[in-house]
């Protein structure tokens, strides 16, 4: 009953937070909702790299679909925030801390990089983070890339600023269109990506316990909570009523601003990076700031992220951690790397730019992800035609 | 009780060459009418303010109701009142009428003449929760003038005063996080731009959400006014060219600087990630060093009387002279520039421009203990 266990060590670890100062506005919440989003990740195997692989190798459109349910569910959320907080889009002010981010060509460079290393390590971010639930010996590699991959970052990002950011245009859909237009613009982007995936790529058969019609007994209902993987559907609706919850009690959902902050500091005790990074706090994204606690809001989300995983991942039976082949690690140590440089120039990964980001009306989400897209889509054809690789054909994750 | 009228009147002076009285109609637990005079005179004397505290009060109370021809004529009455007193008394204000506690708050949260405002550092936060009916002050972009280095110009607000449904009668209770510190600037933006009632909430956000008192996230909606400013106070604010004066001897003042030691004494220009720096380090000469965070407890409230004026006193600042307060930009210096002036009743300036203006400027004497050098060597 170690899930049983760790979950109840998770509420109780998070009532023990209350009032407790330096962790963010709610730490109770920020514990649960990272428990949850854990959860939700490991049962759904919400990761945008496998689910991109999905669709991509196999047609298999489910798990693109639940993304765009997240992106829908938390889009509407958000418009239920942000109207009372900012009645007037237009009055030039951004609605305070959501994740819009400029636009121009170093985010598309970021997001290429991002999904370049998501196919060279085999997750994005967050889902290295719940793989280390799952006791994924890949993970530790790639998220020690990413912290280097940080530090590349901010050892570009000088340049990468005064060069371009600081002039960039941060564009947010209801400035220009109002609420309601951008609703539509946004909705009918989502309905046509929707369709697309609906008639173009095939559904694969689903054998269901229901389709022999028999109703599901309580052994069979639990076995499709706790161990089969849940549809992306569920994971996407419930990830998206988490991002608009998130952003409604304390700050937009976002895996990397810890990870971000912790190489911050590291680069400036190893005196890589001095003093000021000029205007990174200026904008909003995965914030990276020098950090001398010992654990801060977004680390606390980490840990719950990673322990609601943990229990999840336990509970199905997935907790199963293996070696993979030797060249693999690398692969993901580089990975990481890549994943890390783009976070960092793009103020965010998936989740802080793609889903975050979206989910608030910025375009800077829609560049990251599109980017991403074709960043996954060139590298597993490019896979495809190496298909020598040895570790092509072992790279079923589930 | 829940019935009685009430006719009085207050006589009490906030600080140097002002007096201000108060007469007020109550029905009960509300105001039915009250008003609020500021006098403005350079040449009433000193010696006056210092004799008598706390204010005068008078009182009248007729127990049960009275109808509304009777209100009226109290009403005639108290104005009468009102321009009767003229300047004959005078007294200091007392400290509790500049800082108001959680607990009366929560008891005009409903008193239309009551406005709160949050004035915070941090984004999002007012937003996500706030005491219900506040409204939001952003520091960076509307108590100041985002382009050249002012404070908010006059149009902008009066804009701002008049969205916010502020009348020149409205008793205004500024909050905040960090211990209120933006909320003072606000107090003191009120006060240059002639407000009379102006109050800051003891022990500010971080208080009101430790007491976990009731929060809102739904915007206060208030109708708009026609705000005007009717005068504007100069004498609140210094200027480089008055703090030069109190240098060099031409002008008799204390200067009082409220940032760390570390940055009086010039061994630090300012604390390591903060961009408000300057070319040379120290303090200006003559100056005294309390820093501001001296002023509150732990929890974010003001020290009592007492103890602030004994702060103060230790290191010669005790009312005697005027008081130009400073620090790096000038926006926890009101913090400092609230406690002499409201709390303790002192003449006391705020001077905006602070070390970021001094520190930056050509040919002004500096005190450097520490001998720290710009660029090194």
């Amino acid at each position: 009953m170690v899930p049983a266990a760790l979950v109840v060590g998770i509420v109780l670890f998070a009532l023990q937070l209350d009032g407790v100062a330096g962790l963010g506005r709610d730490p109770v919440f920020t514990v649960l909702a990272g428990a949850a989003f854990g959860i939700l990740l490991q049962r759904s195997r919400f990761c945008f790299f496998c689910i991109l692989r999905e669709l991509f190798e196999e047609r298999d459109a489910r798990g693109a679909l639940g993304i765009l349910v997240a992106l829908a569910v938390g889009s509407l959320g958000y418009l239920v925030v942000l109207q009372p907080w900012l009645p007037d889009p237009g009055v030039g002010r951004l609605p305070p801390d959501a994740h819009i981010g400029p636009v121009s060509w170093v985010l598309v460079a970021g997001g290429l990089s991002f999904g370049l290393g998501m196919v060279l390590s085999g997750s994005c971010i967050s889902a290295h983070f719940y793989r280390l639930g799952e006791g994924s010996t890949l993970s530790p590699f790639a998220l020690l890339g990413a912290v280097a991959g940080f530090m590349l970052g901010f050892l570009s990002w000088n340049s990468l600023y005064v060069g371009t950011l600081s002039t960039a245009p941060v564009v947010w859909l209801p400035a220009m269109l109002g609420y309601g237009g951008a609703a539509t613009l946004q909705a009918g982007l989502l309905l046509a990506l929707a369709l697309v995936l609906l008639l173009r790529v095939r559904w694969p058969e689903t054998a269901d316990a229901s389709a022999t019609g028999a109703p599901p007994t309580p052994a069979t209902l639990a076995r499709r909570v706790f161990v089969e993987r849940w549809p992306t559907w569920l994971g996407g609706f419930g990830i998206g009523l988490l991002g608009f919850l998130a952003y409604l009690r304390t700050e937009p959902l976002g895996v990397t601003a810890e990870l971000g902050s912790r190489a911050r500091t590291l680069a400036e005790q190893l005196g890589w990076v001095q003093g000021r990074l000029p205007g990174l706090d200026g904008f909003a994204g995965c914030a990276t700031v020098v950090i001398d606690a010992l654990v801060t809001p977004n680390g606390v989300f980490i840990l719950a992220l990673v322990a609601g995983a943990l229990a999840a991942g336990v509970a199905s039976g997935n907790f199963r951690p293996r070696n993979y082949p030797w060249h693999r690690y690398p692969l993901a140590l580089l990975g990481g790397v890549l994943m890390g440089w783009g976070a960092m120039v793009a103020l965010g990964c998936t989740v802080g730019v793609l889903l975050s980001g979206i989910s608030a009306f910025a375009v800077s989400g829609w560049v990251f992800a599109a980017a991403t897209t074709v960043a996954v889509w060139a590298g597993l054809a490019a896979n495809r035609w190496r298909a020598s690789w040895p570790w092509a054909e072992q790279a079923r994750i589930q | 009780m829940a019935r009685d009228t009430t006719i009085g009147a207050s006589f009490g002076g906030a600080r140097l060459n002002e007096l201000e009285i108060q007469a007020v109609v109550r029905v009960g637990n509300k105001n039915a009418w009250r008003r609020t005079l500021t006098f403005w005179n350079e040449s009433i004397p000193k010696c006056c303010w210092t004799t008598l505290h706390p204010p005068f009060y008078i009182f009248l109370t007729w127990k049960g109701a009275v109808n509304a021809m009777k209100i009226n004529s109290l009403i005639s009455c108290a104005r009468s009142l009102l321009l009767a007193a003229g300047l004959s008394v005078a007294g200091v204000a007392a400290a509790s009428e500049a800082v108001v506690s959680a607990d009366w708050l929560v008891a005009h949260l409903d008193d239309p003449n009551v406005r709160v405002v949050e004035v915070s550092v941090e984004p999002g936060k007012f937003e996500r929760a706030h005491i219900p009916g506040a409204v939001n002050f952003r520091w960076h972009t509307e108590l100041v003038d985002p382009v050249r280095r002012d404070i908010a110009p006059r149009e902008q607000w009066e804009q701002l005063l008049s969205t916010a449904g502020i009348g020149p009668d409205t008793t205004v209770v500024l909050y905040g996080d960090n211990n209120n510190w933006f909320a003072a600037w606000g107090a003191w933006i009120f006060r240059y731009y002639g407000h009379a009632d102006v109050k800051l909430l003891d022990g500010g956000r971080n208080k009101w959400e430790a007491d976990r008192r009731p929060l809102s996230n739904r915007p206060a909606r208030h109708a708009a006014t026609e705000y005007r400013v009717s005068s504007t106070q100069p004498a609140l604010r210094a200027r480089l060219a008055d703090v030069l004066a109190v240098v060099e001897g031409e002008r008799q003042a204390k200067l009082l600087d409220i940032r760390s030691p570390a940055e009086f004494e010039g061994r630090i220009f300012a604390p390591p990630g903060v961009q408000e720096l300057a070319i040379r380090a120290g303090h200006v000469p003559g100056a005294k060093n309390v820093p501001w965070g001296s002023v509150v407890r732990d929890d974010g409230t003001f020290k009592s009387t007492d103890e602030l004026r004994a702060l103060y006193a230790g290191i010669g600042i005790d009312g005697s002279e005027p008081v130009i307060v400073y620090c790096r930009i000038g926006e926890r210096s009101a913090h400092s520039w609230f406690v002499l002036s409201q709390i303790l009743g002192y003449d006391a300036v705020q001077y905006d421009g602070s070390w970021t203006e001094y520190g930056n400027s050509v040919g002004v004497p500096i005190s450097n203990p520490a001998g720290t050098v710009w660029g090194g060597t």
